[in-house]
């Protein structure tokens, strides 16, 4: 939806001479966002231990004047992309490069200023990032991504993106950040995160394969009669009035009742506390989104392309294969773009039923207070998420065809 | 009318009594349901925090709305949107809830931070595609009529797109009572805390009963915005 209601802009020729001035907006802000955790606000924290609060230290102090460079680089690479904005791809390419270079020198460096941060403290001190910190770095990838969008080229921005959050795992494995806390967190977890990371992708596919299961009768049924099509959106409709939460956790009683009335089942390897609850609590929540993609791209083919095949001879099945489905493509796939996003999104909730996944991790940081312990659990959940969503993206994009590009 | 008997009907389910005597009807054993007045003041805590997350993001995105479908605004800003949109798919309330949680501690900040952030796109978009869908005569003839730009926008603009605009209110406003019971998780008192309560002592009457009653509130709330829009439309003539 997004994508449709917000590309479907119409244009207007002409002016041209006074856009610039909210595209200088739209630059500036991100730019901005990056120089106020420059300036404004404390880089680094050093607290006694990983659940007191710490003591702020502005990027100056912690990172000394490499800061300055950090912000000269930054206005370099924005006004080189307003140069090179008409130029070859090469050209074009070379803001974002040094952007990225920058991004990279900035993670490294407040990696290495916190190790002479903890010397002399006790073994139990962190050394957190602190607004600044996170502040600059989301203002620097909006940056990124911004500016990656101007080139025109579609791979750019997640494949510089993708490489930032690489090169940032690069310097987290050759040890660089050992001295940040979240990277001993890491350190202290790292087979339970990725163990984590795999139940979450297990259950966040199941569960969306689930809902597809459930959404492509019920779609196929929804698409044949008007009335079963008002039945199920006001049923599908229902579910998302019902809190998550609360729908998991009712989830809950609901299979341990059924399974003590017939105790069969547990034999198939059911239970009442596991994935079982979170895998239909979220294949109920996503069967809105996709059965109702399903009906709209079944029914985007045009009656008079459907008249005419039905006047060749061609039958229902075919008709659905060879007519409807090529043409409901695009449709299809931004259906099952949102389901996917939104399934790795809703299993963070199974953390609550003991599904386990990466909402555990989360869950457990909230429970003790941990910063750093719930940032671990949360950032592979975003960055799985936009994964996903460039993917099908990019997939859709592919399916469509050149021809529509605007 | 249909949602607002809908929310009688989980409002009824959600009271002592009722829960209580269908528990014992169904055999399940012994457990204490949460009394009314607290179910009340859980819910008049739920409905305060969510309408004022709601106005809120109603503000920030109405005037965003208008911003980008200025003739000026450029194709950067639109994308800078975009990426909003994506990003605030990806990044589920839960989430929200979680990582704002070392910043403002345990209690309401959290969470309405949360609830901003997840009103905030879709009465974005119906803004937008409320003022997009004004007709470009209507904006030619105030040219014609020599109304300066801030008067095309207050007299015509804004007049001709309001139902649209009222609607995509009315949906995020069911989403963001829907999902504020998650603050329950951060702390904040809404219909989520005999939930996660429910939860952690496994007390399923309660539970059961924080979620038929945020089942209830979404759809009265529902039930009188729909009234709401009702009577907005009947007196302005055509």
């Amino acid at each position: 939806m997004t994508e449709q209601t917000l590309s479907g802009w119409r244009s207007r020729p002409g002016r041209a001479a006074t856009a610039w001035r909210s595209d200088a907006f739209g630059r500036l802000a991100p730019a901005a966002t990056v120089l106020l955790g420059f300036y404004a606000c404390n880089w680094i924290s050093i607290a006694p231990n990983r659940l007191l609060p710490g003591q702020g230290v502005p990027a100056l102090a912690a990172l000394g004047p490499m800061v300055h460079v950090g912000a000269a680089g930054l206005v370099l690479a924005l006004a080189l992309g307003t140069i090179t904005s008409e130029r070859g791809p090469l050209m074009r390419l070379a803001p974002i490069t040094l952007l990225i270079i920058l991004a990279s020198m900035l993670v490294v460096l407040t990696g290495v200023a916190a190790t002479p941060l903890l010397v002399g403290r006790p073994p139990a001190a962190r050394v957190m990032v602190a607004a600044g910190g996170w502040l600059s770095l989301a203002g620097l990838l909006a940056t990124i991504a911004g500016e990656a969008r101007r080139t025109g080229i579609h791979a750019a921005a997640p494949v510089a993106l993708g490489l930032v959050v690489l090169i940032a795992a690069a310097a987290a494995y050759s040890g660089w950040l050992d001295a940040l806390s979240l990277a001993r967190e890491i350190r202290a977890r790292a087979d339970l995160l990725g163990a984590a990371m795999r139940g979450h992708i297990a259950l966040s596919a199941g569960a969306l394969g689930l809902g597809l299961a459930a959404a492509l009768p019920l779609g196929w049924a929804a698409f044949r009669s008007p009335r079963v099509e008002a039945l199920t959106s006001v049923l599908l409709q229902g579910v998302q009035v019902v809190p998550a939460m609360a729908l998991l956790a009712a989830l809950v009683p609901a299979l341990s009742f059924i399974l003590a009335a017939f105790p069969a089942l547990r034999g198939v390897g059911l239970a009442a506390i596991g994935p079982a609850p979170a895998l239909i609590g979220v294949a109920a929540y996503l069967a809105l989104p996709l059965v109702s993609s399903l009906v709209a791209g079944l029914r985007l083919a045009d009656a008079a392309v459907i008249e005419a095949a039905r006047a060749m001879g061609m039958t229902e099945a075919r008709l659905t294969r060879e007519v409807r489905i090529p043409l409901g493509m695009p449709l299809l796939v931004a259906g099952l773009r949102v389901g996917a996003v939104q399934s790795i999104g809703l299993t963070t909730l199974g953390g609550l039923v003991g599904a386990g996944g990466l909402g555990a991790i989360v869950f457990e940081g909230m429970a003790q207070f941990a910063p750093d312990l719930i940032l671990l659990g949360a950032a592979p959940i975003v960055l799985l998420a936009l994964a996903v969503d460039s993917g099908l993206r990019t997939l859709g994009r592919r399916l469509r065809g050149p021809q529509s590009e605007p | 009318m249909g949602a607002a008997a809908t929310g009688l009907v989980f409002a009824g389910l959600a009271e002592f009594h009722v829960a209580t005597r269908l528990w014992s009807a169904a055999g399940w054993g012994v457990k204490v349901a949460l009394p009314d007045d607290r179910l009340l003041a859980l819910g008049a805590e739920h409905l305060a925090l969510s309408m004022g997350s709601l106005a809120a993001a109603a503000l920030a995105a109405v005037s965003l709305g208008v911003l980008v479908t200025r003739p000026w605004a450029g194709r950067d800003l639109r994308g800078a949107i975009d990426t909003l949109g994506t990003i605030s798919q990806a990044v589920p309330p839960v989430v929200v809830v979680a990582v704002t949680l070392p910043v403002f501690g345990f209690g309401p900040g959290p969470t309405m931070i949360a609830l901003f952030a997840y009103g905030l796109l879709p009465i974005l978009r119906g803004t937008v595609a409320a003022i997009e869908s004004v007709p470009s005569e209507a904006r030619d003839a105030a040219e014609a009529l020599g109304f300066t730009s801030a008067q095309t926008l207050w007299r015509v603009e804004l007049p001709l797109a309001a139902p649209l605009i009222a609607a995509s209110l009315r949906i995020a406003l069911v989403l963001v009572i829907a999902t504020a019971s998650v603050g329950a998780l951060a702390g904040a008192a809404t219909l989520g805390t005999p939930i996660v309560a429910g939860l952690q002592n496994q007390n399923e009457i309660e539970l059961l009963q924080g979620a038929a009653a945020t089942a209830a509130l979404a759809f009265l709330a529902d039930g009188a915005a729909l009234a709401l829009l009702g009577l907005l439309e009947r007196p302005s003539p055509a």
